[in-house]
């Protein structure tokens, strides 16, 4: 009888760990295929990047624009891969010199050296290379938020460096320090910034700042008389869609910034794995998107690109509290935000006279720092990070010291060494002239409405203008 | 066949042909890897325990290699668009034809 009982006991036991085990890797499983999924929607974010900016960009740019846009993703990628991952995990507890300087034997550390065995195909690690890749799209993202403010004069090589620099070291490492569970931001001062407002757009936003002190304005953006010449876009249709794509991509970027943890009631944490649901940070960016809308087009006056742009600032501003904030106080900030970044923006543009050509630092910058303030003044109190440590307007300031001179300081300085070099900006005769005609080819604009001539390749190879297909020679050209 | 460069880990079970399944938890390739973790080219195949820092060599040597192209190519991005656009504004600057897309430079408006 006993036997018997201890034979049940035993299969049970086993039949619980098989249980156990199949639930294991299902909660793996399910959270690397969560993070494939937002790193597809992520996508979008580029696609409307480029879209956004190729319409804001005078016709001439317009190609220069796109292909700097996709070829982010050609640098970011293997520097964020050899760099960023290692700078994010290693440096959480600070920068790696010192006697405080960061435990590279830790766990999570060794996951973030490029020649880990958790850093590429392992068949016990589901999330590390997932996890990253998630990552690697917020640093596409922030090499983009910069790549807007630079059009039309900025060299590719020099943006491309820069690329590097803000999305494989200083956005990741700022996020190390105050976008992490056991960052020395998080854990001595309970820091939170739950979807980035100021980690991934504030620091971008002053990068970007920094960047435009060296390279300058347009040329004719500014007269001697003190007025400012508006450049128009060559197409604000493909603005305001590039926008939109941006907005659906950031769902993804929004659902991306949370930890899964199926296994665990509520199943969802936020980065500094303190509790959350998908549900409400979804319900902030769509308040968030309604508040900046409305707040953007009253403060511009109906103006079609700050009221989309608003929309962005506005979610911006409540992204840091998105966790936790009432859909109506998301809301409220979202529009007030919006409403400021316009001010902002027009200030910046005309009385500071930097030429940021899509309103970036107003946006990005402003908005993302601001949205850390918001928590601290209508969040606080909420526990934060493995510590424990409520969130408090100090801690938020003590995050803003510290984000707004790494940001600002790394691309002022980049983008001085750069103009040194004389690499930074490309020549008067080709901005003159356009980017496209001097990057790809002198011929490659038509006239605008009218149509170009086709062309015809000779035995040689060469190419010479063709008159366009005549009705009577169908017939002989569809054989 | 033989392989032109074997990179797969030791701990890869070799051996010709398989045994068919009896059902789908039967996972008779997956057999064939169960002895590894990090299995990708040139890598450990399994773990590397606590001290954990030490990639085999070849795998080290291929990051490295990677790290390397990474830099040439933004030096090279950076050389090539130079001799680019000087070439461009030298060719301007002495009386070279003027793009067609410049016409549109003049779309502009003043603002106070």
């Amino acid at each position: 009888m006993i036997h018997a009982l201890i034979a049940q006991a035993a299969e049970l036991k086993d039949a619980v760990k098989g249980i156990t085990d199949s639930q294991t890797i299902d909660s793996a499983v399910l959270g690397e295929q969560f993070y494939f999924f937002t790193v597809v929607l992520m996508w979008l974010i580029h696609v409307g990047f480029m879209t956004y900016e190729t319409g804001v960009a005078r016709r001439k740019n317009a190609l220069a624009t796109a292909l700097k846009n996709i070829l982010t993703i050609a640098v970011v990628t293997p520097t964020m891969y050899y760099l960023g991952w290692w700078v994010y995990n290693c440096n959480q507890p600070g920068l790696p010199i010192g006697p405080n300087s960061s435990d590279f034997t830790s766990v999570a550390c060794q996951g973030g050296i490029p020649w880990s065995d958790s850093f590429g195909p392992n068949l016990t690690n589901n999330i590390n290379l997932i996890f990253f890749l998630a990552f690697l799209l917020f640093s596409w993202t922030t090499a983009s938020i910069m790549s807007g403010a630079l059009l039309e004069r900025v060299r590719l090589s020099a943006y491309l460096v820069l690329a590097c620099l803000l999305g494989s070291a200083v956005w990741i490492l700022d996020a190390a320090w105050g976008w992490s569970a056991g960052g020395w931001l998080t854990l001595r001062f309970g820091f939170h910034d739950s979807i980035a407002s100021a980690v991934v757009h504030g620091v971008s936003g002053v990068f970007t700042l920094g960047v435009l002190f060296s390279l300058g304005p347009r040329i004719g953006k500014y007269t001697k008389d003190g007025l400012t010449r508006v450049f128009r876009p060559h197409n604000i249709h493909m603005t305001l869609m590039g926008l939109m794509l941006i907005f659906t991509g950031f769902y993804g970027f929004y659902a991306a910034c949370l930890v899964i943890v199926s296994t665990l009631a509520p199943g969802w944490a936020n980065i500094y794995l303190s509790p959350t649901t998908l549900g409400s940070i979804a319900m902030i960016i769509t308040m968030g998107f309604a508040g900046g809308f409305t707040g953007g087009y009253f403060a511009s006056r109906g103006d079609p690109f700050w009221t989309v742009s608003g929309g962005l600032a506005g979610v911006i501003g409540v992204s840091a509290g998105a966790d936790i904030y009432a859909p109506t106080l998301g809301y409220l900030l979202s529009m007030a935000t919006a409403v400021m970044a316009v001010w902002v923006g027009n200030w910046i543009e005309t009385k500071m006279r930097v030429d940021d050509v899509v309103g970036a630092v107003a946006v990005h910058g402003f908005s993302g720092f601001l949205g850390i303030i918001w928590v601290g003044i209508f969040a606080a109190g909420y526990p934060t990070g493995l510590n424990n440590v409520d969130s408090s307007i100090w801690g938020q300031l003590m995050g803003l010291a510290t984000f707004v001179p790494l940001g600002f300081l790394s691309g002022w300085i980049a983008g001085w060494i750069l103009k040194k070099f004389n690499l930074l900006r490309v020549p008067v005769e080709v901005e003159l002239d356009g980017l496209d005609p001097a990057e790809y080819a002198p011929d490659i604009h038509v006239p605008e409405f009218a149509q170009g001539e086709d062309m015809m390749i000779e035995p040689d190879g060469t190419r010479v203008p063709s008159e366009a297909v005549q009705a009577g020679e169908l017939s002989e050209l569809i054989r | 066949m033989p392989a032109i460069i074997d990179s797969a880990p030791n701990c890869i079970q070799h051996g010709g042909g398989a045994t068919p399944a009896s059902d789908v938890a039967d996972f008779i390739v997956g057999a064939r890897y169960e002895q590894c973790a990090g299995f990708m080219t040139f890598g450990p195949g399994s773990t590397y325990g606590d001290g954990g820092q030490a990639a085999t060599t070849a795998y080290y040597t291929l990051t490295w290699i990677g790290i390397v192209v990474t830099v040439l190519v933004l030096i090279g991005w950076i050389v090539y668009e130079n001799r680019r656009l000087i070439a461009y504004a030298a060719t301007r600057s002495h009386g070279g034809s003027e793009p067609a897309a410049s016409a549109e430079a003049g779309r502009a408006e003043l603002r106070p």
